[in-house]
C-alpha cells in the first residue's frame, strides 16, 4: 500500500517488487470480499494489469465476469465502463461524439467522452458487433487515443480492455479476425464455479450482508508498479526459450513438432513471444522474485497462446483444441541449459 | 426485529394484490404469484405467452395496484436509445435569450416500467434498457443519473410473429429473474371472458401498496432462512442444466446446448425466500423452488439442434430436472439401478 516511487533511474532492488508482492495480496483481500473462487481468472486478470496488457474472456452468460472485473476496478481504484456490443453499435457509441452547445451567446462545437475514456472498458460480447465498430475499439486499445472529428485526444492511463466472448457458437456473430485478437496480451476461459462454490456465492448474495471494496492501490502506484515490471531484468535463456516456445507452434517453422504440422494453421507471431517474457517478469515481481525464469514462461503459457495457436479442420474433427495443443507444447520444447 | 410484523405485511399484501386482480386476471393466479415474488425480490420480470394472453393486463393491474409511477413504451423497429434514456436539448431563455443544455428524462425513470413487445426493438436500445436494469442508473451526455427506488422493468415478448423481430440474445434473457408464461385459458374461461369483460374492472383496482412498504418488503425477504438441504437442492438443480458437468442428466447433455448460469441459483433462492415470505412464512422450503424454478430456468437453458428435429420441449425438461432435484433432496440414499450420467 506504500507509495511504490522507485527513481527511474536506479536500479531495482528486492524492495520494488517486495512492494508489488505486498500490492497483490493487498488487492487480492479486497477483491475476495465480492468473488468467490475463480482464483484462476482472478489471478490471470490482475497480472495482466500489472503487465498492462488486455485481456480476451470466454465463458457462457451468468457467470458474474460484469461483478469479477468490476470489483478488480474498485480494488485498484479505477474507473470502470461497460458496453454491451451489439450488431447496431457504432465507433461513436464507443469512441464519442461532438455535439452543438452555446455558452455565452456563442455556439461550439463541445466533444462528448465516450465510454472508452475510461480506465478498465469491459467490452461485452465484443464479437456481436460488425467488424469496424469492432476496430474502433481495436485501434484505440493499441494507440491508446482516439481520433474524432480530427482531434486526437488522449485516452486516460492506466487503460485495459477486457473483451468478452460467448462460446456458443452462434448465427450473426462477427468472430474477431486474427490479427485483431492477438492485440490481447492474454485469452482466459471463465468456467462454472465447484459446488461449494456455488453455495458460498448462494449465501453471500442472496442475504443481507455486503462488504464493500476498498482500494488498495492507487491509478499512480499501478503506473509505477507497471514500470517496475517492465523494467524487470530477463536472461538470455529465459528470453530465448520464451522465442523458442512461439516458434515451434508455427507449422512452418524447422523446429516445429510433427503435431504441430499436423494439427495447427497458425502459430504464434512475435507477440506471443513478446507477450510470454512480458507475463513472466509480471508473475515473477507480483510473487516477488526479481528474476523471471523458465517456470514463470510455463506458468503464463496457456494464457499467452491459447488465442494465438489456431487449430485447422484435422485437429476440429479430431477434438483437440488450442489448450492441448499448448500443453504439449510446453513438454515437446526444452528449455536451454545455459543460464538460470 | 420487527421481521414477524414484517411478514404480517407481507402475508396481507399478497391478499390485498389477489383481492384487487384475481377478479380481472381470469386463470393467471400462478402467473400472478411468481410476478409477485420477483418484485419482491427485487427483480425484472420477462412475459411471454401467446396474443391476448393478458401479459399487458398484468402489468397494467400492478401498476394500479401499487402506488408507485408507471410508465409503458411501446418497443418498435424504430425506437432509439434516447427514446428510453432521455435526451439533452437546447433551450432558450425567453427573458434573456440565453440558451442552455436541460436534460429531459426518458420514460425509463420510473418505479415500474412496461415494456411492450421488447423484442421488436432493435439490439443497441434493447441493450440500453438492459443496462438501465441491471446498473439502476443511465449514462447519457457523458454525465450518469440514478434510476428511483424501487425500479422494475415487466418486458413482455411476442411469440406469434416473428417476422420483424430481434430476438434477445441469451446473456441479456439471463438479466430477467424470472420469465413467467402466461397460461392459455380453457373455453369455460373464455366464455365468461368474453360475457364479462374482465379488463374492464381494472378501472376500480384499489392501491394497495407504496414505494416505501415494497423496499421494505424486499429487504425483509433477504432475511427469510433457506434451511441446509434447500440451498444444497437449488444448487444441484442449477448444476443439473449444465452439458458435459458431472451432474447434468443424460438428457441435459444430450439435448442442452448451455446450462443455467450462476445467476440462475441466486434467482431460485431469492424467488423461494420470496414465495415463503408471501406465504407467511420466515423459512423457505424445496416446495417454494420447485414452484418457482420453471420460471427461473425457463429462458436460462439453450437447447440444441437435437432436441429440436426430436420434439424436446423446454418446460417438459424443466419439469422433469425439477422432480430429479426433488428427490435428490427428500431422499438422499436413492441408490437407483444404474445411475446413468
Amino acid at each position: 500500500m506504500s507509495a511504490a516511487s522507485a527513481p527511474a533511474s536506479a536500479p531495482l532492488g528486492a524492495q520494488h517488487v517486495q512492494r508489488l508482492q505486498a500490492a497483490r495480496a493487498a488487492v487480492l483481500a479486497q477483491v475476495r470480499k465480492a468473488i468467490v473462487g475463480q482464483d484462476r481468472v482472478v489471478d490471470d486478470v490482475l497480472t495482466s494489469f500489472f503487465a498492462g496488457g488486455h485481456c480476451l474472456i470466454t465463458g457462457v452468460p451468468g457467470l458474474a465476469k460484469t461483478l469479477l472485473i468490476a470489483s478488480l476496478g474498485q480494488a485498484l481504484a479505477l474507473s470502470f465502463k461497460r458496453i454491451q456490443f451489439t450488431p447496431d453499435l457504432m465507433p461513436s457509441d464507443i469512441v464519442g461524439y461532438e455535439v452543438l452547445k452555446e455558452e455565452g451567446g456563442k455556439r461550439k462545437l463541445v466533444f462528448v467522452e465516450g465510454p472508452i475514456f475510461s480506465n478498465i472498458v469491459l467490452a461485452d460480447e465484443i464479437n456481436r458487433t460488425p467488424p469496424k465498430t469492432q476496430a474502433a475499439l481495436l485501434e484505440a486499445m493499441q494507440e491508446r487515443q482516439v481520433t474524432s472529428g480530427g482531434v486526437t485526444r488522449p485516452l486516460v492511463e492506466p487503460f485495459f480492455v477486457l473483451a468478452t466472448q460467448n462460446p456458443i457458437e452462434q448465427e450473426g456473430t462477427y468472430p474477431l479476425p486474427l490479427a485483431q485478437q492477438d492485440r490481447f496480451m492474454y485469452s482466459l476461459v471463465i468456467g462454472y464455479p465447484t459446488k461449494d462454490e456455488e453455495l458460498a456465492i448462494l449465501d453471500r448474495t442472496t442475504s443481507e450482508t455486503k462488504s464493500a471494496i476498498e482500494s488498495a492501490l492507487s491509478a499512480e502506484q499501478l503506473l509505477e508498479a507497471q514500470r517496475v515490471v517492465r523494467a524487470l531484468p530477463v536472461s538470455s535463456a529465459v528470453a530465448r526459450y520464451a522465442v523458442r516456445l512461439a516458434a515451434a507452434s508455427r507449422p512452418k517453422h524447422a523446429t516445429a513438432p510433427d503435431f504441430i504440422r499436423q494439427f495447427v494453421s497458425i502459430g504464434a507471431s512475435l507477440r506471443g513471444s513478446q507477450y510470454l517474457v512480458l507475463a513472466a517478469r509480471a508473475r515473477a515481481a507480483l510473487e516477488g522474485r526479481l528474476a523471471p525464469s523458465v517456470d514463470d514462461v510455463k506458468a503464463v503459457a496457456l494464457p499467452v497462446l491459447r488465442h494465438r495457436i489456431v487449430p485447422n479442420f484435422k485437429a476440429d474433427a479430431a477434438k483437440i483444441g488450442s489448450e492441448q495443443l499448448v500443453e504439449k507444447l510446453l513438454k515437446a520444447v526444452e528449455p536451454p541449459r545455459s543460464g538460470l | 426485529m420487527g421481521d414477524e410484523a414484517t411478514l404480517k405485511d407481507i402475508a396481507r399484501f399478497r391478499a390485498d394484490m389477489e383481492r384487487e386482480l384475481a377478479p380481472v386476471l381470469i386463470s393467471q393466479g400462478r402467473a400472478l404469484e411468481q410476478t409477485l415474488c420477483a418484485v419482491l425480490a427485487g427483480g425484472h420480470v420477462l412475459l411471454t405467452g401467446g396474443a391476448a394472453t393478458a401479459k399487458g393486463l398484468l402489468v397494467l393491474c400492478l401498476a394500479r395496484a401499487a402506488r408507485l409511477d408507471f410508465k409503458r413504451v411501446q418497443f418498435t423497429p424504430d425506437l432509439m436509445p434516447s427514446d428510453i434514456t432521455g435526451t439533452d436539448i437546447l433551450e432558450e431563455d425567453a427573458a434573456t435569450g440565453r440558451r442552455a443544455q436541460r436534460f429531459v428524462p426518458g420514460p425509463v425513470f420510473t418505479n415500474i416500467l412496461m415494456a411492450d413487445e421488447i423484442n421488436r426493438t432493435p439490439p443497441k436500445t434493447q441493450a440500453s434498457l438492459l443496462e438501465a436494469m441491471q446498473e439502476k442508473q443511465v449514462t447519457t451526455g457523458g454525465s450518469t443519473r440514478p434510476l428511483p427506488k424501487p425500479f422494475l422493468v415487466m418486458a413482455t415478448k411476442t411469440s406469434v410473429e416473428t417476422d420483424g423481430t430481434y430476438a434477445l440474445p441469451e446473456a441479456q434473457q439471463d438479466r430477467f429473474m424470472l420469465n413467467v408464461e402466461m397460461i392459455e385459458i380453457d373455453e369455460d374461461k373464455e366464455v365468461e371472458v368474453v360475457m364479462t369483460d374482465p379488463a374492464a374492472r381494472a378501472a376500480g383496482i384499489q392501491q394497495v401498496v407504496d414505494a416505501e412498504s415494497l423496499l421494505r418488503f424486499q429487504a425483509a425477504v433477504r432475511r427469510i432462512t433457506l434451511p441446509p438441504a434447500v440451498r444444497r437442492m437449488i444448487v444441484d438443480l442449477a448444476c443439473s442444466t449444465r452439458p458435459g458437468t458431472p451432474d447434468a442428466t443424460a438428457e441435459v447433455t444430450k439435448y442442452v446446448a448451455w446450462g443455467a448460469g450462476v445467476r440462475a441459483t441466486q434467482c431460485l433462492a431469492l424467488c423461494a425466500k420470496a414465495r415463503a415470505a408471501l406465504g407467511g412464512r420466515a423459512s423457505a422450503t424445496a416446495e417454494d423452488v420447485a414452484s418457482i424454478a420453471p420460471s427461473a430456468l425457463r429462458h436460462r437453458i439453450g437447447l440444441n439442434f437435437r432436441a429440436e428435429s426430436d420434439g424436446v420441449d423446454i418446460d417438459a425438461l424443466v419439469a422433469r430436472l425439477i422432480a430429479h432435484a426433488l428427490t435428490g433432496t427428500s431422499a438422499k440414499p436413492v441408490a437407483t439401478a444404474g445411475a446413468s450420467t
